[in-house]
């Protein structure tokens, strides 16, 4: 026993120093990583570290942090019941906009991938515009409007089916749903790119090969022969999909008001902002930051493994 | 197999064909219809057209004359609902009776009972006819076969519902631009129209108006943007290009363990780090400066990410040569390596652009002579009822910008993203 963990300390030893004696041959390589390393350390590594610092004082910015333990994270699960609706509102957003608009996503560019080639290229830019437009979901506020000028309301009106304009952006029963709505409408990001170009480079005589061996239809298609080429696409768009689906902040703060009614529009960031920005509880603030980095990083190794299991 | 094949018939067919054929021959596949006689298709389909586009003008017609008799109905005050004769088609005999009488009277159509179908049958005619169209369109552009495992029903089911959901995606964007090009009047008007009637520039110019009577002269805020989005998005190709050359082409202890860490930040939204982002900078004594934007911009995670998996394609033995003739890393890098990522290097040129471009940067810039663009104009945008067109103006001016350089260079952006696959 003793002397099988010798053989591993001396083992562990000796590929350090090989480690050390490859990193000193390799010295060039630290050389072009470093402006990079540093900047990277500073405005994303560090403050992560400080902001998992910060989550166990008490600081406003002016005065010293003060070390008080668990306190932030007691008080945000027992006694914040704002934190409660918050994260039981930014589950609700993340399940359904992260998946419906992760699918949809790999659908529309599979779905476009067909097409002929100038179309495609018109299609690409209509599903991608949106998330790339500014601002632009500001239109959905007029659209959404709660009296009968609003025009959802003045078409439901218009057709008896209902009797009264609903105030969509302030009644807690709708504005989720509103407010998922426009997020799925800006959904095709970043990830959308990389499926459609990901489909370009999928071998074509795969499909071939495909049909000879008896795939059918398109849907077997997809299953046996392009999702699992298109594995790698996959996982960086979940990424993309993970962090869209929970940093949602400017949508519900643009439509449903800041704070909104009865905090039913209120998510993790947007909680997150009233106590870091408005309210300066530094302390606090980092500490639901902390929670969200967490849950997302949790949720990422999930759903890795989950696409593991694609088309096998 | 594939090219004895090939050798057999030089003829221009593609492999697809050739395999087609071979599988026929073999009896595992039926074999396919005659071709398609074009011209006796496009009669055929034209005759439906006409047909389905004369049930269409029928109905319209007759709907528009019983709508007609029913406004003369209405205005002359005969009946209070006239809904309820047009829908209330069950109890005929008595619904029968009454428009007999009130035919007598006023000279109305014979069919004033049957408008609801009227309206059902434009309807069917419409859908039909778009159905149709698609799938006349598929057969007469699609290659002589087709591809396999693709029934027309399913190509022709996707490409509407595409249709439908591209409109809804366009939507808002088309009549936020429709919107800025309204004169005020028409701006409010209700019920609303997407296209502008009157369109005028006046929106824009009334924008360039304010900004010229703007506290700190307006030009200022176009050169700070300019100016960040310059200084930021060249600094970020360079080092992002640096460290992802090293990253992906050599193997050196902590270089993997480097990259899995940025790839987790690619998770990181500027909130969540926005707090102690704040405390660095202030400690750095970055805050209202140029650099509290340029700097984090400069490590961005998604700019190395691109390019890390990008360079992974470039053969080594591009390197090796080089090396061979006696260069140096950076000679390597400069003149080896970067000419060879173009595609990459506009892509994340233009994803840095984009969201240097949006940064509104309130948190870290305070002197009003260094905001933003984006900034002043969300400030004119924030000026309520009487700035509405200039907001519109706005919305167009800022959506514009991304979007035209993404369609510029969209070729590229894919050629890069092809690239972006996460190894497991």
């Amino acid at each position: 026993m003793k002397s099988n963990f010798k053989a591993f300390l001396s083992m562990k030893r000796e590929s350090m120093q090989y480690n050390f004696a490859k990193a000193k041959r390799m010295k060039v390589c630290y050389l072009f990583l470093l402006p990079y390393a540093i900047l990277f350390t500073t405005f994303f590594i560090l403050p992560i570290c400080t902001s998992i610092y910060y989550s166990f004082t008490q600081y406003n910015i002016l005065e010293k942090p003060q070390l008080v333990g668990f306190q932030n994270y007691i008080n945000l699960f027992l006694q914040d019941e704002v934190f409660l609706t918050a994260i039981k509102n930014t589950l609700v957003i993340a399940v359904i906009t992260g998946p419906i608009g992760y699918i949809l996503s790999f659908l529309f560019a599979w779905f476009i991938n067909e097409l002929p080639k100038w179309i495609r290229a018109v299609a690409v830019v209509v599903f991608y515009a949106p998330s790339i437009a500014g601002n632009v979901f500001y239109i959905f506020s007029i659209i959404f409007r709660g009296d009968v000028y609003g025009y959802l309301n003045s078409f439901l009106v218009e057709f008896g089916l209902v009797d009264s304009p609903i105030l969509w952006l302030t009644d807690p029963n709708y504005m989720l749903t509103v407010i998922i709505i426009v997020i799925l409408w800006m959904s095709m990001g970043t990830g959308f790119l990389s499926f459609v170009a990901g489909l370009q480079g999928v071998d074509r005589s795969m499909y071939e090969a495909g049909y000879v061996d008896g795939v059918r239809n398109r849907w077997q298609e997809l299953w046996y022969i392009t999702l699992p080429s298109m594995r790698p696409m996959l996982l960086f768009g979940a990424v993309m999909s993970i962090t869209q689906a929970f940093n949602v902040c400017d949508v519900p703060r643009a439509l449903a008001g800041y704070p909104s009614t009865d905090y039913a529009a209120r998510t993790i960031v947007t909680h997150l902002f009233d106590y870091g920005f408005s309210r300066f509880e530094m302390g606090y603030a980092s500490a639901i930051a902390t929670v969200l980095f967490l849950v997302m990083i949790l949720c990422n190794k999930a759903i890795q493994s989950m696409l593991r299991k694609v088309g096998s | 197999m594939m090219n004895q094949l090939n050798v057999q018939k030089p003829a221009k067919k593609s492999r697809g064909d050739i395999l087609h054929e071979q599988m026929v021959r073999l009896g595992e596949i039926q074999p396919e219809k005659p071709p398609l006689n074009k011209m006796r298709f496009l009669i055929i389909s034209l005759v439906v057209l006409a047909m389905l586009a004369a049930l269409f003008i029928v109905c319209d017609y007759r709907f528009g004359v019983i709508e007609e008799y029913e406004l003369t109905l209405e205005a002359s005050g005969e009946i209070q609902e006239p809904a309820v004769i047009i829908e209330e088609t069950a109890p005929e005999a008595e619904a029968g009776a009454e428009t007999a009488a009130a035919e007598e009277e006023s000279g109305a159509p014979k069919d004033a009972a049957f408008g609801g179908f009227y309206k059902l049958g434009k309807i069917i005619a419409i859908v039909a006819g778009i159905i149709y169209t698609a799938f006349a369109v598929i057969k007469l552009l699609a290659p002589k076969r087709r591809k396999p495992n693709r029934s027309i029903w399913g190509d022709i089911g996707i490409y509407i519902m595409l249709f439908i959901v591209a409109i809804a995606m366009v939507f808002p964007l088309v009549f936020s631009v429709g919107a800025s090009l309204k004169p005020l009047d028409e701006l409010f008007r209700f019920p609303p129209t997407v296209f502008p009637r009157q369109p005028t520039f006046d929106n824009f110019s009334d924008l360039f108006v304010t900004m010229s009577q703007s506290f700190v002269p307006f030009s200022r805020y176009l050169v700070n943007t300019v100016l960040i989005t310059l200084i930021g998005t060249g600094g970020h190709v360079l080092i992002a290009s640096m460290a992802a050359f090293v990253l992906s082409k050599y193997d050196f202890p902590g270089g993997k363990i480097f990259f899995s860490i940025v790839v987790t930040a690619l998770m990181f939204s500027g909130y969540v780090t926005g707090i102690p982002n704040y405390v660095i900078m202030s400690k750095l004594n970055m805050i209202d400066t140029y650099w509290a934007i340029i700097l984090p911009a400069f490590a961005a995670p998604i700019g190395l990410f691109l390019m890390k998996q990008f360079m992974e394609g470039l053969p080594m033995s591009l390197i090796e040569a080089a090396h061979l003739d006696g260069a140096g890393e950076f000679r390597v890098f400069w003149s080896i390596i970067m000419p060879n990522v173009k595609p990459a290097w506009l892509t994340i040129i233009i994803f840095s652009v984009q969201s240097l471009w949006n940064t509104n940067a309130s948190t870290v810039i305070y002197s009003e002579a260094k905001k933003t663009l984006v900034y002043a104009l969300q400030q004119i945008q924030a000026g309520g009822i009487a700035r509405t067109g200039q907001a519109a103006a706005v919305t167009v001016i800022v959506m514009l910008v991304p979007i035209t350089i993404f369609i510029l260079s969209q070729s590229r952006i894919l050629e890069t993203m092809a690239s972006s696959g996460l190894k497991d």
